[in-house]
């Protein structure tokens, strides 16, 4: 039950009444007025017939009940229906009408002032709380000395009765009226809360068993009120068991029915009330009546409140429970919570041990060493990688500040300290990157490139350094070898040459390897179409970036004249104004052979260049030019041509000064040792030449960059065979078939054409075995036939590997078939050249 | 086996017979010696390699007789190469020196009785 549903003695409710039309209203009043009237006067002529005092008094008078209720429950503007009522009943039976407007005005000031009394004391209809009832006792009992006084004041007053039985009058008003506030009032106040549900629903069987103790109330009642003895008390528990088990719905009709039944028995003279004047049985049967209405009551109430209150006490207990249960399910939340946290935990500490192992193994790869200094106590702690870098083993020694720079190389050590200490000073975290060399236990020197940091507290106090060293000597190695072959194989030098029958180009192209920069040194190869070509080298005096960098624009100015087919001579020219140019303080020299192949004629212009070498049968001869200054040399300069003729096989040979000029050499010396080597190899192919030149000519430390520029006028008699096969096994068929097809067309006796066939086959396959990884390559073919002989050449690019397995059976298959057999091993691969004279059989 | 060479073996007398025909290099030599090779039950006396319709031999084709020499050696099997006197075949296999490594025979059947024995 809501503690608070029941109503406290209900206001003046405004109805909706106040919003309707006027005369709707009125009307409506007027009827509650009459109805109301006509309620409490119907009540009251019932009554009436229990009158004791004349026909105007009863010791129970209901009508007064009536109306303290209606006014409770509609308002107290409802007043003029009880004035209306009482009139209309004591009209007839008073005196006169003064007396009965009299009676009339206590009859309704009565009940106002209980309601007023009960309002001030927030009493509630309901009737659910004890002191609900003490207060409603105090009411009935105080304000109903009202109507009786008046009532029982205008029966004297009107001669009805004598002056001496004014407080016998008095008496059974006030108990009459009393009662009606005290038993009906309460009994149309459970009924109307009843019906408007204020109370907790009903139980099973409820009414039936309400009307069963009713009924035996009713019973004991009866038995009671006519028994002879005085009785009335043994209703007493039976009104107690109505108001235990049904609170105030039994409370009500059980008090009602034993204060009647009481009221008839006094009225009667019946029962207990057989004896005693009229007083004593006013006096009696009120105080029974009082007594059983309040008894009632009283403990209706308060099972009322005791059920209130355990319903209270299980609500708070359901609402512990709920709070229980919310609280576990919270706890078990958090500790689900937490059992997930230490999973992830333990997660991330794997991850974490993962990670270092990782590190670790990252930085052996990247060759990074890590260290840390604790500054308080001087303790040094070195990374394994970092002993490694260092040519020692991991925990070989205790690692100081002191003892790691001893490690490092006597002019730089200064820097590290003034880069240490100027952090230190500073109070600063961060230490600037620096490079510097170590010298290891086995004399070696290493690069390092350290990154450091201090840790400092929050006051700037520095507590610890640590940080990284990198070996970074082989980047510092490549990194000087890269930046020049990259300018140089990119911007400067030609990738490749055209290609061009009946000339074979080789070049090649040696940085110093002192010092950084790149060199000033060139080539060219610049085909002008029509079997003309133009050889070009130079050397721009200088090194670095500058120099490189006019050699670009030269390569590409010469380049640029030469095709627009100026002779040699004018593209010097143009050249060295165009140096005058672009770099005033610069000088270069520049040789430059126009080749006309089917000629064999050449055209040299030198501008300050060593002269190019022709080779043939013959030997090895220089080609004399015409004596000309550099170019950016002076004022403008002629660059006079010269000629010269070739042989089909000849090679034109060209170089830069850093071939023959050496410090430990004459240049007369170095040019003659150059002629001798060239000499000695004059059958060789260009690119074999290159590398046998270079072979004799350096040895240790290059000084100078050279360039070299080999070209050889290679026979273009129609008939020659040339193939590119795949360096793989399964192209070795096709290539006898063609090379059998040659032969054939080029009427070699059958016999002669096996051992060849066979003998090249051999030379391929050795090729394809030993010469490549198993990437792919290709072996080159060339066969030519000269009135006695056949000459095939079997070449490949590979690096040339010992021969694995069983590799002397081939070459004693080859040497069988042919009549001579070369072999030349180079570092650009290897070559074969086999001779067979033609008509004569050479196998045994 | 392969497109430049073509291998039947069937079996005689106890010895397992391949006749090769076709060219045999780099590109086969090992195919060949495998599929030959295989084709030997240890129950064979031994094998003949008929390389009469043989015409391209290299060295390839000589170190594959010599291995397949010497494998049956250790089975204590015996091969014989048939390769015609006058023979392209015959020729290479003399300039190579492969009578060191290997028995050739003029003809199938003196091959044959060379591996079965008989007179």
């Amino acid at each position: 039950v809501d503690a608070n549903r029941g109503s406290e003695a209900a206001a003046d409710v405004r109805t909706a009444d106040d919003e309707r039309p006027d005369a709707v209203r009125r009307l409506r009043i007027v009827a509650g007025y009459v109805l109301l009237a006509a309620v409490y006067g119907l009540t009251a002529f019932l009554s009436l017939r229990l009158a004791l005092v004349e026909d105007n008094i009863t010791p129970l008078w209901p009508p007064t009940g009536i109306a303290v209720a209606a006014l409770l429950l509609f308002g107290t503007r409802w007043w003029p229906g009880i004035a209306l009522g009482a009139l209309a009943v004591n009209l007839p039976i008073t005196a006169s009408p003064f007396a009965a407007a009299l009676t009339a005005i206590g009859n309704t000031l009565a009940p106002l002032l209980a309601v007023w009394i009960l309002r001030r004391a927030r009493f509630r209809t309901e009737l659910d709380r004890p002191r609900d009832v003490v207060v409603l006792l105090f009411a009935a009992l105080s304000s109903m000395v009202v109507s009786a006084t008046i009532g029982a004041g205008t029966l004297v007053l009107s001669d009805e009765v004598g002056a001496d039985a004014f407080w016998t009058s008095w008496s059974v008003w006030w108990a009459g009226d009393s009662m009606g506030v005290l038993v009906v009032a309460p009994f149309l106040l459970v009924v109307w809360n009843r019906a408007h549900h204020r109370y907790p629903p009903p139980r099973r069987l409820e009414w039936l068993e309400l009307f069963v103790v009713l009924a035996l109330l009713a019973a004991v009642s009866v038995f009671a009120v006519t028994s002879d003895a005085s009785m009335l008390f043994v209703a007493l528990p039976f009104v107690g068991w109505a108001a235990w088990r049904f609170e105030q719905s039994g409370a009500a009709p059980a008090a009602l029915l034993v204060s009647s039944a009481a009221t008839w028995a006094a009225v009667g003279h019946r029962g207990p009330f057989q004896g005693g004047d009229l007083v004593d049985r006013m006096i009696t049967l009120q105080g029974f009546n009082a007594t059983v209405a309040f008894t009632a009551f009283f403990l209706a109430a308060l099972v009322s409140e005791r059920a209130r209150s355990r319903e209270a006490l299980e609500r708070g207990a359901a609402d512990l429970e709920a709070r229980v249960q919310r609280r576990t399910t919270e706890l078990s939340d958090a500790n689900q919570r937490l059992a997930s946290q230490i999973a992830e935990r333990r997660d991330a500490e794997s991850r974490l041990r993962r990670s270092e192992r990782q590190l670790a193994e990252a930085h052996e790869i990247a060759r990074i060493g890590a260290w840390e200094w604790d500054l308080a106590t001087g303790e040094v702690m070195w990374s394994e990688e970092m002993f490694r870098i260092h040519g020692v083993e991991p925990g070989a020694f205790e690692v100081t500040f002191d003892k790691a720079v001893e490690f490092v190389a006597e002019a730089d050590r200064p820097r590290i300290r003034r880069n240490t200490e100027v952090a230190l000073e500073q109070r600063r975290a961060d230490v600037p990157d620096i490079e510097y060399r170590i010298e290891l236990p086995d004399g070696g020197t290493k690069h390092l490139h350290a990154r450091s940091r201090f840790s400092l507290t929050d006051d700037g106090t520095p507590v610890r350094m640590f940080g990284i060293v990198q070996d970074v000597t082989e980047r510092h190695e490549f990194e000087r070898e890269h930046r020049i072959a990259d300018t140089l194989q990119r911007s400067l030098l030609p990738s490749s040459f055209p290609e061009m029958d009946g000339v074979q180009v080789a070049a090649r192209y040696l940085p110093a390897e002192l010092g950084v920069a790149a060199g000033g040194d060139w080539y060219d190869v610049i085909a002008l179409g029509g079997g003309r070509l133009v050889l070009v080298i130079g050397d721009v005096a200088g090194h670095g970036l500058e120099a490189a960098s006019l050699m670009g624009q030269l390569r590409t100015a010469v380049r640029a004249y030469a095709l627009e087919g100026h002779a040699p001579g004018a593209v010097a020219a143009r050249t060295d104004a165009l140096m005058h140019e672009v770099a005033e303080e610069e000088m270069a020299t520049l040789l430059l052979v126009a080749l006309d192949v089917e000629a064999h004629a050449a055209t040299i212009v030198s501008a300050g260049h060593p002269p190019p070498i022709a080779l043939g049968p013959g030997g090895a001869r220089l080609l004399e030019a015409e004596l000309a200054p550099p170019l950016g040399f002076g004022q403008r300069a002629r660059f006079g041509a010269s000629s010269a003729t070739l042989e089909t096989g000849d090679m034109v040979l060209l170089y830069t000064d850093g071939l023959i000029d050496r410090h430990d050499l004459a240049i007369d010396e170095g040019l003659g040792r150059l002629l001798a080597a060239a000499d000695a190899n004059r059958d060789v192919d260009p690119e074999v030449l290159c590398d046998r030149i270079l072979a004799a000519m350096v040895s240790g430390d290059v000084s100078d960059d050279i360039a070299l520029l080999a070209v050889c006028l290679t026979p273009t008699a129609p008939g020659d065979l040339r193939m590119r096969i795949p360096a793989e096994p399964d192209a070795l068929s096709q290539m006898r078939r063609g090379l059998a097809r040659w032969l054939d067309a080029a009427g070699v006796p059958a016999d002669v054409q096996g051992d060849v066939v066979l003998a090249s086959s051999e030379a391929a396959a050795n090729s394809i075995r030993h010469a490549y990884g198993p990437s792919r390559a290709w072996v080159e073919v060339e066969a030519t036939l000269s009135s006695d002989e056949v000459r095939v050449v079997v070449r490949d690019r590979g690096r040339w590997r010992a021969p694995r397995g069983r590799g002397g059976r081939g070459l004693a298959v080859i040497e069988a078939c042919m009549g001579s057999v070369e072999i030349e091993r180079g570092g650009s691969g290897t070559e074969v050249r086999m001779r067979r004279p033609v008509g004569t059989k050479v196998a045994p | 086996v392969s497109r430049l060479a073509d291998l039947v073996v069937e079996e005689q007398d106890g010895a397992v017979v391949a006749r090769v025909s076709g060219e045999i290099d780099l590109s086969n030599a090992g195919t060949l010696e495998r599929g030959m090779l295989d084709s030997v039950p240890n129950t064979a006396a031994g094998m003949v390699v008929d390389l009469t319709g043989v015409s391209y031999l290299d060295s390839a084709g000589i170190r594959m007789l010599g291995e397949m020499a010497e494998r049956l050696r250790w089975r204590e099997q015996r091969l014989a190469v048939v390769a015609p006197e006058g023979s392209r075949v015959r020729g290479v296999l003399r300039m190579a020196g492969a009578q060191d490594v290997v028995a050739f025979e003029d003809s199938f059947d003196s091959a044959l009785r060379a591996v079965v024995g008989g007179p």
